[in-house]
């Protein structure tokens, strides 16, 4: 087990942040915690990193019980926060090279992964330009570029995309995804849905500072009774949205405009059995496709509310 | 060693590209110097004239008066005296107990009153008088200008030697995950703070005093002042009021959570109010000061500065620097100890 937390409290006089929070990570896998913003994702890895005071709980790193003096784990640990941190008034490769110089003290295999994390993050060109000359995107990588250069076993990436140009953000992603098949495991924080689907082999939604559900992005999917949504536009629309209740699986339908969405639970041959009921009805549809469930269904059925609410 | 090198090279990197943090240590002293030459020009072109003294003809310190070369002394009876007083005739009137009367506070009584202590101690450690040379120790470089405005310079070196304090908080904010983006990120590393802060107390020393030091040239070979004669015990003073600046600094920046600007201004206001306490934009408040509360003047860390230079370097006086140089000094300790015991705590309660 690479991080454990267990029943993690933590309070803001009366608010809590934490509410009984469990977690763990697996070696080599990419965890992903998702949620609304202000769900408690960055106060997770605050708290295991020690930056934060809590009430109650455990964490634990690579087996050892986490604290501020925790130097040797601290020596395995990578961390991208979510804003940018760096020094203004370095340039690129002294930004790399001072924070990787906290972890590595050989000076030519530190020159080494400099190098390395520099075309990791591709910003060979950018070298000796200072951070505030960069774009937002750019800025990001080097935040990314300085929290893994010396090659960290676990690694923290607390929303690395947030506000970045679409280029940067798959360039992030390919990256994260190389750090992890490299040997890394690490903790994703995101709010956005597609990334974790994409990205995490595992992963929490968390609300209001709780661990709703775990599991696999099909696992998840796999605990709505909602299994299909299938939009249909009729050409005379008229009363038949009272009749598709027949179709066999069907739990509910709604109209959004003149689109009909209609949702079935777990079964098999929606689409058929909806053609069917299309043909013998003798209607003429103008739109007709399957939506999977998204992450985003899951959150709607735990919560009630959609993940950007 | 190899850690604190990089440290040191780093921060000292890192902060010399603050431009407001160079604005405020370099320019502003400039700007503040050529003001107050321009503003008092007039005033400071003036020689030194000597002091009229009144004293009574059986006074056992009058021929030692008459020895001073600044003196111009004036046998007068106690009710001529009054009257030259009351007509600004004379700068004050030493009585038979060695009692300086006068009518008003101003340079020339602070000198009579130096030479007049000077003297009484003299009496009481019973050394003969002619042992002391009073003409070199006050007019030790006769091209020396003695008016009241040197000391609104002496003050504005005091105010500008403190001025490490704003590299101080940038140092502190920046170690501090509370108060901080890369605070954050550096209190997840393996990074000892106590490393981080004394490459940070090092570069602020070092930058401050390479400032204090450009100014210190402006005024010499630019503005043509010479302001020093003393140079090792004034070095001193500069050097304790540059560590009592950046410990403030750190003092400030890690006993609130508030942001860097606002820790800035709130270093400046303190600056700006102990150095108008210690006569930088008016003398006659240091004199007040002196004659009403002098505890204030002896306590003020600027004052402290303020005062010896101007004893060391215009008067020649150095008895009372080693007593401010050990308050500076316990004020430093005191500062850096505070400053600890906030920045000892590693984990916060919110970031």
């Amino acid at each position: 087990m690479v991080v454990k937390v267990s029943n993690l409290v933590k309070r803001y006089k009366e608010k809590i942040a934490l509410d009984h929070f469990n977690m763990e990570l697996e070696e080599g896998e990419i965890l992903g915690l998702l949620g609304p913003n202000g769900c408690g994702k960055t106060t997770v890895i605050n708290c295991i990193l020690s930056l934060l005071n809590f009430d109650e709980g455990e964490i634990e790193i690579f087996g050892e019980k986490m604290t501020p003096n925790s130097y040797d784990i601290k020596r395995q640990i990578g961390i991208v926060p979510q804003e940018v941190a760096v020094f203004e008034n370095l340039t690129v490769k002294e930004n790399i090279d001072y924070f990787c110089g906290l972890y590595v003290e050989d000076r030519s295999l530190r020159k080494q992964y400099v190098e390395e994390a520099i075309d990791f993050v591709g910003l060979g060109d950018y070298r000796k330009f200072c951070p505030r000359k960069l774009s937002g995107g750019l800025r990001r990588r080097l935040n990314i570029a300085c929290g893994i250069a010396h090659r960290p076993k676990l690694i923290f990436l607390d929303e690395p995309t947030v506000a970045v140009d679409a280029q940067s953000r798959n360039f992030i992603l390919d990256g994260i995804k190389r750090l992890n098949e490299e040997g890394s495991s690490i903790i994703y924080t995101t709010h956005y849905l597609e990334e974790a689907e994409t990205l995490c082999k595992r992963i929490i939604i968390m609300d209001n500072g709780k661990n709703l559900v775990s599991g696999s992005n099909e696992e998840l999917k796999a605990m709505i009774s909602t299994s299909e949504k299938i939009v249909v536009k009729f050409l005379e629309p008229g009363t038949i949205g009272d009749k598709m209740k027949e179709i066999p699986h069907v739990v509910d339908i709604e109209r959004n405009g003149e689109d009909y969405i209609i949702k079935f639970e777990n079964g098999f041959n929606n689409m058929a059995n909806l053609l069917e009921f299309i043909k013998d009805n003798n209607l003429t549809y103008t739109k007709f496709y399957s939506q999977i469930p998204s992450l985003n269904d899951v959150f709607l059925q735990l919560t009630g509310k959609g993940l950007r609410d | 060693m190899k850690r604190l090198a990089r440290n040191l090279f780093y921060q000292g990197k890192n902060l010399l590209g603050e431009k407001a943090l160079i604005f405020w240590g370099i320019i502003y002293p400039l700007i503040m110097a050529l003001f107050f030459h321009t503003a008092f020009s007039g005033i400071m072109n003036i020689e030194l004239e000597s002091i009229a003294i009144g004293i009574d003809k059986d006074n056992p310190v009058r021929y030692i008066l008459e020895e001073i070369e600044i003196i111009d002394v004036h046998v007068l009876k106690d009710v001529e005296a009054k009257e030259k007083l009351e007509d600004e005739d004379i700068g004050g009137y030493i009585d038979g107990d060695l009692k300086l009367l006068v009518k008003k506070s101003g340079i020339n009584q602070t000198v009579i009153k130096e030479i007049l202590d000077q003297i009484k101690q003299m009496e009481k450690l019973g050394l003969p008088m002619e042992r002391f040379d009073f003409s070199a120790n006050y007019i030790e470089d006769k091209n020396q200008r003695a008016d009241t405005i040197i000391i609104i310079f002496y003050s504005l070196i005091a105010m500008v030697s403190t001025y490490g304090l704003f590299s101080g908080i940038e140092t502190v904010s920046l170690m501090q995950a509370n108060l901080s983006n890369v605070g954050k990120r550096l209190n997840a590393t393996p990074l000892k703070k106590k490393d981080f802060l004394l490459a940070g107390i090092i570069v602020s020393l070092s930058i401050n005093m390479l400032s204090n030091a450009i100014l210190l040239i402006f005024i010499k070979h630019f503005l043509k002042l010479k302001l020093f004669t003393g140079l090792l015990y004034s070095g001193i003073l500069i050097i304790l009021g540059n560590l009592f600046g950046v410990g403030l600094g750190i003092l400030i920046g890690a006993s609130s959570k508030r942001n860097a600007n606002a820790k800035t201004i709130l270093g400046i206001f303190i600056t700006l109010v102990l150095s108008f306490l210690s006569g930088m934009m008016s003398t006659d408040i240091k004199i007040m000061l002196d004659k009403r509360l002098p505890l204030v003047g002896k306590v003020n860390p600027i004052s402290i500065i303020t005062n010896n230079l101007y004893k060391i370097n215009l008067l020649g006086n150095t008895k009372n620097a080693i007593g401010g140089m050990t308050i500076l000094g316990i004020y430093c300790l005191m500062l850096i100890f505070l400053s600890y015991g906030f920045l000892r705590g590693k984990t916060y309660d919110s970031i």
